[in-house]
């Protein structure tokens, strides 16, 4: 079944001709681009395994999102003062990175000075590669004073996470289209092949895809739905007896039967809590 | 670029998974001496740290070192943290990050 997503620009419904050639969907990342993000909150960890994009853009991909800018907070250390720059290693509790504050006036730097290693910043900056070593090109650096700014920036970091994972997971149903995000993992395009029903377990937020589109645990909940027992059950199924009986939280079993009716798989049968599988398909 | 030691978000319940490995953490200033600090973790429980703290410490400080026990760290870092300072929100990404989101930290 193929499913169009919003963020699928090379569908062959699209353009005819006349969209410009930076919206057309000129690189299968395109599946997965939403504009660039503003400044992205993020690990150090997330930033070491982070992929690389393609194209010239030369931005990384976290979570299956481009990102060229990301704010980061972390401690200072071996810091270095040069006439051209100020460089220094921000050690986040997840890793360290090197930052590098290019100096045009000295009087950009002042800020800078008076860092002692183990001093806690935000720095906001632009990600690149160097000798194969990933690098914050930093244009800001400021001290934190506020503590509860750490609590919140690592909140932050899980919060764009799980937004991605979430819309990435939704927006690559029907793909054919490869993934370039590195925790999503599933072993054949959409359409041909057939391979394994690959279960997932449900702590899992990589979700892995078996042949038709759907998603392992999406298709859980169809096959209870479709059990001859249930399909009998004319008042249909309360996502309540779903949420027991697989063992998920109900607004998984929630985001489930949303997708499952917008497919045309499952419908409400006495209320919106009540449902049912399409027969006959 | 480098992840080699990454540290643990950590509270008083926690520290137990993490006993020999570095670990991070904020407490609660509660009793200090030169040598070692008495604190309460975000989570109420009781927390030695041994180390030397800076002076003057404030009531909340963060101390980035190593698990000794259970209710025991061997500081390297510390960092005063101020004196307001919101502990449940801590709390919280604490026992997120040791959850379904490590592998965004370690």
């Amino acid at each position: 079944m193929f499913s169009s997503s919003q963020f699928e620009d090379s569908s062959p419904l699209a353009g005819g001709g006349f969209m410009s050639s930076q919206l057309g969907g000129s690189t299968p990342s395109s599946a997965r681009i939403r504009d660039m993000q503003g400044l992205v909150p993020a690990t150090v960890k997330q930033i070491s395994e982070a992929s690389q994009s393609g194209d010239e853009k030369s931005s990384f991909i976290i979570d299956g999102v481009d990102v060229a800018n990301v704010t980061v907070v972390g401690m200072v250390f071996n810091k270095n003062s040069r006439s051209s720059d100020v460089r220094f290693h921000l050690d986040d509790g997840t890793g360290r990175i090197e930052c590098i504050r290019w100096v045009t006036e000295r009087l950009d730097t002042g800020d800078l000075d008076a860092l002692e290693d183990g001093t806690y910043v935000r720095v906001n900056g632009h990600l690149q590669t160097f000798q194969s070593k990933r690098q914050l090109n930093a244009f800001s650096v400021r001290l934190v004073t506020n503590f509860d700014e750490v609590t919140c920036h690592y909140l932050e970091c899980i919060h764009f996470h799980l937004q991605n994972s979430k819309v990435q997971s939704k927006a690559d149903e029907g793909s054919v289209l490869a993934s370039q995000a590195p925790d999503l993992s599933f072993s054949t395009p959409v359409r041909g092949a057939s391979n394994g029903h690959h279960l997932a377990s449900t702590n899992d937020f990589s979700m892995q895809y078996n042949d038709d589109g759907l998603k392992s645990f999406d298709k859980l909940v169809l096959n209870y739905l479709q059990q001859p027992s249930n399909i009998d059950r004319e008042m249909g199924i309360h996502v309540d007896e779903l949420s027991q009986q697989l063992k998920s939280p109900l607004e998984k079993i929630k985001d489930a039967i949303e997708f499952l009716e917008r497919e045309g798989l499952v419908y409400s049968s006495i209320d919106d809590y009540h449902y049912k599988a399409v027969e006959g398909l | 670029m480098d992840t080699s030691s990454p540290a643990a978000f950590v509270n008083g319940g926690l520290l137990r998974m993490h006993v020999g490995r570095k670990v991070r953490t904020v407490i609660q200033v509660t009793r200090s001496d030169a040598g070692s600090v008495m604190g309460k973790s975000t989570d109420g429980c009781q927390l030695v740290v041994r180390g030397s703290p800076p002076a003057p410490l404030t009531s909340y400080v963060e101390v980035i070192g190593v698990a000794e026990n259970e209710s025991s760290i061997r500081a390297e870092l510390w960092t005063n943290f101020g004196d307001s300072f919101d502990a449940s929100n801590y709390d919280q990404l604490c026992q997120l990050a040791n959850g379904e989101l490590k592998h965004l930290f370690l």
